[in-house]
């Protein structure tokens, strides 16, 4: 008996459980549907039942089947298949563009809440204004002034959507930065001489790590929405990728001959973000941070 | 007096941040490949021409000269003319301003109807089953995509049960309830995007005001719930909100975009898009110009009315 409980394996898997067991219900329904969708869009990767450009995958538009559960485009692609394929693709450029926003918007936030000064005034009145311009126009505006031969690559989206976050970012991590530079340890760092980069990174990101992580979260949940909306209006990822929010697109017109084909995708999407959603409702709970609403 | 100097530093402050955004646009703009003039005459125009239409446009002048006569034209209400028609940008934006506030002001209505509703409900029924229910409503509204929640409101109200009409195509020659049922389908999609923001937070506040003192005093003095739901708590609960609409205004302008999209609604979303399209620069900058100036000019409403509102932030500084 004592042999098995102090099993170190079987110690880690009893205190993972202990743990699991007590977060809060949403985080838990979260967790679940986000590693369904991971575990999917690992197989998606590899494995689809047809191919996701596949055009005679079936007769056109003859609804769904359980040979195709989404049914067939116009031009008789699987779109469970392209929707299987395009799994990876929404989850990569999400994570991709809020961790480029996050790391720029962190940066640049928590320096200029600790140092302030003239820095920190310049860089408030310009993430003003480009907090200022609906971020959907920012995205677009920038889409269009990258010009044609980066228009619907993978890292022009990616860069868009981390350029449009960066700002709001920067100002949670800035009134975080700013509260935790009255603390005591940050004035004993300062007395100890350490430099402004040691101190913004030793002292003060360790201490805005739980208000970054919500807001990194709340950030995640909305990214499939703004990548879906820039494909949904044509100026996301280039056709034939099946990026959701273009398949939607691309499949609105089938909406009286086959709206599973609209739906499908778009209940996938929406399982995702509800996914995000729980999960970041549950973790802003465990970290004790209120969660903050609004793009 | 104290008032006086607060609103007047928001103002200005709103003023610098509207002047970044010109200086951030024009930048970005500039960054934008391919020669105007060639764009506008075709490939086959002759050198003349094409220098003609260059010095017609002050594209032969340096961009800070370009940046300074741009700002000033549109400081006096200048917009430019648009590349791809030729028009005057006001004469082409104007109806779209008017049918856009036409719609956003439907909205408008329909959302405050949305938010308040649901969220009275829930802090009067807090913990029970109404509250639970209406908040996993809320929250895979909050999830739906409003590209995805327009296209089914128009699959079951416009395919499914074909009540209202699929394509909001106004003109002029509309009547007054053909444009309002025109109208119904992409308000209500607004309507309920914004709203799925400000229940959870109007809720959270009016729950905290029914429990404060004041509220409890109201209850022992007699007065109906009625009474002190309305005339005491309500109040004092939607200022935390407020700022949730001005950020749901902001949200309102993006929105549009997608919703007018979604709809074919003759509006100023779907002139932004066709100017995004058409790389037709003047027209981009003035709606995205505009747009900016909207959501400065909400989020200053909104200061405004919570110093007005709130006594306690009147004497905070």
């Amino acid at each position: 008996m004592t042999m098995i409980t102090s099993n170190p394996a079987r110690q880690l898997f009893r205190f993972n459980a202990g743990y699991w067991r007590a977060t809060p219900g949403p985080f838990k329904v979260g967790a679940i549907i986000l590693a369904a969708h991971a575990l999917f869009a690992v197989i998606g990767t590899f494995w689809t039942p047809y191919g996701f450009a596949e055009m005679g995958a079936g007769l056109p538009l003859s609804g769904a089947s359980w040979q195709h559960p989404m049914g067939l485009d116009q031009i008789g692609r699987d779109v469970f298949s392209r929707f299987m394929h395009g799994a990876h693709i929404v989850l990569l450029l999400a994570f991709a563009g809020t961790m480029l926003g996050m790391v720029a918007g962190t940066t640049l936030g928590l320096i200029s809440g600790y140092v302030g000064g003239w820095f920190d005034e310049i860089t408030q009145r310009i993430v003003e204004a480009m907090i200022s311009i609906p971020f959907l126009a920012l995205a677009l505006v920038m889409i269009i002034a990258a010009g044609p031969t980066l228009a619907g690559e993978p890292v022009l989206i990616v860069f868009v959507v981390g350029l449009v976050y960066a700002p709001r970012i920067t100002r949670i991590a800035r009134a975080a930065a700013m509260e935790i530079a009255t603390r005591e340890y940050v004035a004993v760092a300062e007395l100890r001489g350490e430099g402004t980069w040691s101190i913004v990174f030793r002292e003060i990101l360790p201490n805005a790590a739980n208000v970054l992580l919500v807001e990194f979260s709340l950030r995640l949940s909305y990214a499939p929405i703004l990548i879906g909306a820039l494909g949904f209006l044509g100026f996301g990822i280039r056709p034939p990728t099946p990026e959701w929010g273009l398949m939607i697109s691309e499949n609105r017109n089938l909406l009286i001959a086959s709206p599973v084909t609209v739906f499908g995708p778009g209940l996938g999407l929406a399982s995702l973000v509800i996914g995000f959603n729980l999960f970041t409702d549950g973790l802003s709970r465990m970290l004790g941070q209120r969660p903050v609403m609004g793009a | 007096m104290s008032v006086f100097r607060l609103l007047a530093s928001r103002i200005l402050f709103s003023a610098l941040t509207l002047l970044l955004v010109s200086i951030l646009i024009f930048l970005i703009l500039e960054a934008l490949p391919g020669d105007v003039a060639t764009r506008i005459l075709g490939r086959d125009a002759t050198a003349k021409a094409l220098e003609v239409l260059r010095s017609q446009l002050h594209l032969d002048q340096p961009a800070l000269v370009r940046y300074f006569q741009w700002l000033g034209d549109f400081v006096r209400g200048d917009l430019g003319v648009s590349i791809a028609t030729g028009r005057p940008i006001g004469d082409v934006l104007g109806p779209r301003i008017v049918n856009t506030l036409l719609l956003s002001l439907f909205a408008f209505a329909i959302y405050l109807v949305l938010a308040l509703v649901p969220a009275i409900i829930q802090a009067t029924n807090r913990g029970k089953a109404v509250d639970n229910i209406l908040s996993v409503i809320t929250l895979v509204l909050l999830s739906l995509p409003d590209f995805l929640l327009a296209t089914m409101l128009l699959f079951l109200f416009a395919v499914a049960v074909p009540i209202l009409p699929a394509l909001a195509t106004i003109s002029e020659a509309s009547t007054w309830l053909e444009t309002l049922r025109a109208m119904v389908l992409p308000a209500v999609t607004l309507a309920i995007m914004m709203a799925v923001y400000a229940i959870r937070v109007l809720r959270d506040s009016l729950i905290e005001v029914l429990r404060s003192d004041y509220v409890r005093l109201a209850e022992l003095k007699g007065l109906r719930p009625r009474a002190v739901l309305f005339r005491h708590a309500l109040p004092n609960a939607i200022v935390p909100a407020l700022n949730v609409t001005a950020l749901n205004l902001g949200f309102l302008i993006g929105g549009v975009v997608i919703v007018e999209r979604v709809f074919s609604y003759p509006g100023f979303g779907t002139l932004l898009i066709d100017a995004l399209q058409l790389r037709d620069i003047p027209l981009i900058k003035a709606t995205v110009m505009i747009s900016a100036a909207v959501y400065v000019a909400a989020n200053l409403v909104a200061d405004v009315l919570a110093v007005l509102l709130q006594p306690r932030l009147r004497t905070s500084r």
